[in-house]
């Protein structure tokens, strides 16, 4: 069975010019186990398929579904999404003042353990293995006092991403350009963290400008999305060619 | 608008009949009651309960930590006040009119605890001086449950130090506190002030930078829900060279509460390198809330750095999605952004107490 299914989904932005279709019928199946990367030109809609998943306001199905094992997400709203276990790991993390990462982490578990009717962590035995977590992704544990994202660097806004995404452990992760802004070595801690993460029960959805990330994140599928649809899928091979060709050739 | 005119003939105290801008007292506050100017700072708050109650009777605060080493408590006045200003605050003059007495507290030597004001109802003006190079932590609430009104002059003598919280979190039908702070060179003052609306509360705070290198901090945190009302008023003049001001004041108005914020820095000529900053953000949150913000700015020197902001704004919809897409409900997730955009600005001994209050909780350790 397949844990996402995405079929024939149609999209489009609000804009203020009125709606602009932007995914025109876009299919797409991931099994547990499984790394899809999503490739393309800018515009192509790659952060757009992250956001309609996930709910982000700004955006109108207009026609398809999505399921994640097996139930309709586009209808639920975002924290519903989330407690089924999709996550979408932010290409821009918002930065939010007077909200203790901590007190964000606690209250997110503590959502997300209720929704599965599992008991609550221990608050101590929490914030243990939050720092753990921190510490294993180069995050000094300080930062867990300040404020979400607060003064944050990029790189340390996309470990953060990262580390909640081992923390709060999806079935599904969307990670929406999370090298972007990354020097080599932010690169490489965050793939490592991805890769701890990946396992035979989850799913992995890797939307990326740049083949550099698949050296170290190695994906079972390579898509390429261009003007809202899939046009060529292939196998880690079809990202190094299009690393030597660019996009023109298929599009 | 009808003149505002004060309750009774007020007899002029000793101390005051010998300034020379008093002349015929009566008549001098009832004129700076009507300028044009005051009633402005009244524009969005009915005055004229708030005047008619200068004279209701009084009652003393509890005071405590005022038998320490170094502190003088007395009942009377025996010197002009620093930071007298009839025109800014006729109000808080007439209140010193009608009291029989006031409470003066001198403090001349660094006290190892704090001084701890409570205010159970309508209580009696308060001068505080703190002596030269002396370092005070004052700790003031009111608890009042009844109309009330506190009037509070403090004056910094050269490199005083001064940390006051002040809590107004209780319920009332109405509220008035006049706060004066005057500040001599190179003297520190920081406010920490926690505020909840209550049926119509108003705070008057003014500052006077009267020495060369003085600093001043403001940060407040308020909350206006429900049917309550909240109206703060705050003056700060740079007198001198070198001063540095920051007052940053986050109030959230929820579900009809009405919330006034009026924040004006006055650099006066000759106050060169003085650094002034005001940021006042508003967070309006249910239906019909009403927000009135006006920070002002009035210059005559040149040399200085001075930046004002004020925002008045629902909660981030960005900041919202960010906390659902992990799991968070909405509701719950709306909760966590508004206690955090006022837990910016709560802070210092009375901070638990303001959490609780403002916040519905207390601080989370982590």
């Amino acid at each position: 069975m397949s844990l996402l299914n995405v079929s024939d989904l149609h999209a489009s932005v609000v804009t203020d010019d009125g709606p602009q279709p932007i995914l025109k019928g876009l299919t797409l199946e991931v099994k547990p186990g499984e790394v899809h990367a999503i490739m393309g030109p800018n515009g192509s809609g790659k952060s757009t398929l992250a956001n309609v998943l996930s709910g982000r306001p700004g955006y109108i199905v207009d026609s398809g579904t999505a399921t994640l094992n097996g139930q309709g997400l586009l209808e639920l709203e975002p924290f519903e999404r989330a407690q089924l276990g999709l996550f979408l790991a932010f290409q821009y993390p918002v930065e939010i003042p007077g909200v203790s990462n901590m007190e964000f982490l606690k209250a997110s578990i503590d959502s997300l353990a209720r929704a599965r009717g599992e008991e609550q962590p221990n608050t101590a035995t929490f914030m243990k293995q939050v720092r753990e977590l921190a510490g294993s992704l180069d995050l000094d544990p300080a930062f867990l006092k300040r404020g979400v994202n607060e003064g944050f660097s990029g790189g340390e806004k996309k470990r953060n991403e990262i580390m909640q995404l081992l923390l709060l452990q999806p079935k599904l992760a969307l990670l929406d350009e999370t090298d972007s802004g990354l020097d080599i070595d932010a690169l490489k801690v965050v793939a490592e963290g991805v890769n701890r993460y990946r396992s035979a029960e989850n799913g992995v959805v890797l939307i990326t400008h740049y083949q550099r990330l698949l050296d170290y994140i190695v994906p079972d599928f390579v898509h390429v999305l261009s003007n809202g649809k899939i046009i060529e899928s292939g196998d880690k091979s079809l990202a190094l060619e299009l690393e030597a060709k660019g996009y023109a050739w298929l599009t | 608008m009808a003149d505002l005119t004060l309750p009774t003939t007020l007899a002029t105290p000793d101390w005051l009949a010998d300034l020379p801008d008093a002349g015929s007292l009566p008549e001098v506050l009832e004129q700076a009651l009507n300028s044009p100017a005051h009633r402005e700072r009244w524009k969005y708050t009915k005055p004229g309960p708030f005047v008619a109650a200068t004279q209701h009777p009084m009652i003393d605060p509890d005071i405590g930590g005022e038998s320490q080493n170094g502190v003088a408590l007395n009942q009377s006045i025996d010197a002009p006040l620093a930071g007298f200003d009839l025109d800014q605050a006729p109000e808080a003059i007439a209140r010193l009119c009608y009291a029989d007495h006031v409470m003066t507290l001198d403090v001349s030597a660094s006290t190892d605890e704090p001084i701890v004001i409570n205010h159970a109802g309508n209580t009696r003006p308060m001068l505080i001086r703190v002596a030269a190079g002396v370092s005070l932590t004052l700790l003031e609430s009111a608890d009042a449950s009844d109309d009330a009104q506190q009037s509070i002059w403090i004056d910094l003598a050269p490199n005083a130090r001064v940390e006051h919280s002040r809590n107004a979190l209780n319920d009332a039908p109405s509220h008035w506190q006049y706060l004066n702070v005057h500040l001599q060179a190179g003297a520190h003052y920081q406010l920490n002030n926690h505020v909840a609306g209550c049926g119509s509360r108003r705070q008057d705070i003014h500052i006077i930078m009267d020495g060369q290198g003085a600093e001043a901090t403001l940060v407040s945190a308020g909350k206006v829900d429900g049917k309550m009302a909240l109206d703060q008023q705050v003056t700060l003049e740079h007198r001198q060279p070198r001063g540095q001001s920051k007052q940053t004041i986050h109030n959230i108005v929820a579900n009809g509460g009405k919330c006034t914020f009026n924040g004006r820095i006055h650099i006066h000529e000759g106050a060169a390198g003085t650094d002034a900053q005001l940021s006042n953000k508003n967070l309006g949150m249910g239906e019909h809330a009403t927000i009135n913000t006006k920070p002002e700015l009035e210059i005559y020197t040149d040399d200085v750095s001075c930046s004002h902001g004020a925002t008045v704004g629902t909660i981030s919809q960005d900041a919202l999605f960010y906390l659902t897409s992990r799991g968070i409900d909405r509701t719950a997730a709306e909760a966590l952004l508004s206690q955090g955009f006022l837990r910016q600005c709560i802070d210092g001994p009375l901070a638990d107490q303001a959490l609780t209050a403002l916040v519905g909780r207390a601080r989370e350790e982590s």
